[in-house]
């Protein structure tokens, strides 16, 4: 078990391109660790660097307090799982998960030992004969996981690990590896793209936007209190509705001229973006903040989802109501935004107003 | 096409009866010639039919010398074959491999001119190169010997490229995989790299193999001594007496029996062979 700490870390690649400018990050022995952010945010740039499979041009990577930037891989005590698994075809699971610790040099009845305890664990102890191609994702998806636990590594790492799977098997992938990792107490950093899987896994997430880390902390901090408009629109599903909005002598005004204002109790004056999640609205008979015509509607059973937009705004807007609802398209829906569920970010800076 | 017309069912399989025929006739003839005395295929008619010369013939062509100027048995030709064959596709192999996986797996300078170095001599085959060739061979003291029939050939840009191309489409994760399982590089080679491009390499030395056993003007070159003569060149030199009646019948047996080891090769790795040109299980 081990502390990573990564000192201003950044990647530049030789023609010039600045990949990650400066990654600063504590991760506390035995933590779980989320990267998340959208495709080309350098999250998985970031992992490979920790693993050693790019190499680190600024800053510096430290493992319980060991410089590794010029490590090997192998010599990290790290362990990888791969995107799409990269298990070796031609050996059998047994092979696959033994393979590590065979190059490291342990003899066989240890080898036999770990792979059957990692294996019981994982429940593919009447799988260790087979071939890869003969198991079905899931499967293939524990045996990745089974050969980065038989070393017992220091770091746990993972490479959006359950993007190949389906929406079922991927849930319950989720939970088997937060057991695990409970279980184990390895430290762990997992790259994903799909926020849900972040907020479910993480101990802390890190927002990775264009190489910076825009913010990091625990799932709920970073839904209660996002840093940046682009951490409040990527957290949370449906996604924050953000308007650009001027704020001056206690008012927000949204829209310009043809749209509304509200009043704000707040010392800022300047452009703002306002936002508000699609949960915190609520629906009201009289005393309306404003009125939304409905251009959609989606039900799912247990919530409803409705799509419309307030006359004046060019931003849409999206409604989140538990239970089935039925609007007619293209009436008005009165609705109020209690100020205490308000999230101001200043506009020229990004930054969140408290 | 899947269709059911008995009209087409019959044209196809006369057009197919006749390819066979076309093939497999001189084979006939040659299975057939080999039965009957020396003259009888000289006099004119072409036997079809199977003559009482046939323990005779096999015997001698085998076992004593095969005759027409050639006084070695043919199983020392086989054997001549077989090894220079054998040579040269386990060398190519061996050097290609080598040489791909550097140039795939390694950064070095001057890689990609290495490989456009290798990927050259394609345009070089023996056959172009083959009197600077046979004074190298003549003065490195390997004329009738092993080594001087199979060492020039076994340089192959085509086999290179192949494994090339085989490493290339060789997943990143699983390289990365292996780094991180602690495989360097000499172990990554022998427990990954080889045993994901074994149907690619069977592949090729059926291919290679095929190459080696029909070599001809190579090995009529720079084999004086009996010792060291190759079934298919010694075939030639049977036909070319100077003087005297040909045997064809022996001359018959000996082609049968080169190319039977070619055949033995492409039906035993027939799977293999497909596999490696066709897919790969990655």
């Amino acid at each position: 078990m081990a502390a990573v700490v990564l000192n201003k870390v950044g990647k530049k690649y030789p023609n010039g391109f600045h990949a990650i400018p400066a990654v600063d990050l504590d991760i506390k022995d035995g933590e779980f660790i989320v990267l998340v952010g959208p495709s080309g945010c350098g999250k998985s740039t970031l992992l490979r660097m920790v693993a050693g499979l790019e190499t680190i041009t600024d800053g510096e990577l430290t493992i319980n307090g060991k410089r590794m930037n010029e490590k090997e891989p192998a010599d990290r005590d790290i362990a990888m799982v791969f995107q799409s698994y990269a298990l070796y075809p031609h050996m059998t699971v047994a092979g696959n998960m033994g393979y590590g610790l065979k190059n490291r040099g342990v003899d066989k009845d240890t080898i036999e030992q770990k792979v059957n305890d990692v294996a019981t664990m994982l429940d593919l102890s009447h799988l260790l004969d087979r071939k890869p191609r003969m198991l079905s994702g899931g499967q293939r998806q524990r045996v990745a996981m089974g050969r980065a636990m038989v070393r017992d590594p220091q770091v746990f790492l993972f490479d959006e690990p359950l993007s190949n799977l389906d929406a079922k098997l991927r849930v319950q992938m989720r939970v088997e590896i937060r057991q695990l990792q409970k279980k184990l107490g390895t430290t762990t950093l997992y790259v994903t793209h799909d926020q849900v899987e972040a907020m479910t896994l993480a101990d802390r997430l890190v927002v990775l936007n264009q190489g910076h880390a825009e913010q990091i902390g625990s799932p709920l901090e970073l839904y209660d209190k996002p840093a940046t408009p682009f951490v409040a629109a990527f957290i949370g599903s449906p996604s924050m509705n953000l308007f650009s909005a001027t704020l001056e002598s206690n008012k927000l005004n949204i829209g310009g001229d043809s749209g509304f204002s509200l009043a704000a109790d707040h010392e800022f004056e300047g452009s703002v973006v306002w936002g508000i999640r699609p949960e915190h609205l609520v629906v009201c008979e009289q005393n309306e903040d404003f009125k939304i015509r409905v251009k959609a509607v989606e039900s799912l059973g247990a919530e409803t989802l409705i799509y419309g937009a307030i006359e004046g705004v060019e931003e849409e807007l999206v409604l989140r109501l538990s239970g089935p609802h039925q609007p007619e398209i293209n009436s008005d829906i009165c609705l109020q935004a209690p100020q205490e569920k308000w999230h101001l970010f200043d506009a020229n800076t990004q930054q969140r107003l408290s | 096409m899947i269709e059911n017309r008995p009209w087409l069912t019959f044209i196809s399989h006369c057009v197919l009866i006749i390819g066979v025929i076309v093939v497999a006739l001189p084979i006939w003839v040659a299975v057939v010639a080999s039965t009957h005395p020396a003259e009888a295929f000289g006099q004119g008619s072409i036997p079809l039919w199977f003559g009482n010369y046939a323990t005779e013939t096999w015997q001698r062509v085998l076992f004593s010398a095969a005759g027409n100027g050639v006084d070695v048995p043919v199983w020392r030709m086989m054997l001549n074959s077989l090894i220079m064959a054998l040579s040269i596709a386990l060398g190519k192999i061996a050097i290609s491999l080598i040489s791909a996986y550097a140039i795939v797996f390694f950064r070095f300078p001057l890689r990609s001119f290495c490989f456009w170095l290798i990927f050259m001599t394609l345009m070089l085959p023996v056959e172009v190169r083959i009197l600077p060739t046979y004074e190298v061979v003549a003065k490195l003291n390997l004329l009738n010997s092993y080594t001087g029939l199979a060492l020039p050939l076994i340089a192959s840009a085509t086999a290179t490229f192949l494994f090339r191309q085989a490493f290339m489409a060789m997943p990143g994760e699983l390289v990365e995989a292996a780094r991180m399982d602690g495989a360097g590089p000499v172990r990554f080679f022998f427990d990954i790299l080889l045993p994901l491009t074994r149907t690619n390499i069977a592949a090729l030395f059926v291919i290679l193999f095929i190459y080696g056993w029909n070599q001809y003007l190579w090995p009529l070159l720079i084999t004086t001594d009996d010792a060291y003569y190759t079934l298919v060149m010694s075939i030639k030199r049977m036909v070319s007496v100077a003087d005297g009646a040909i045997e064809w019948n022996s001359i018959m047996a000996t082609t049968i029996l080169a190319m039977l080891p070619p055949v033995a090769v492409v039906i035993g790795m027939q799977k293999m062979f497909v596999k490696g040109l066709v897919d790969s299980e990655k």
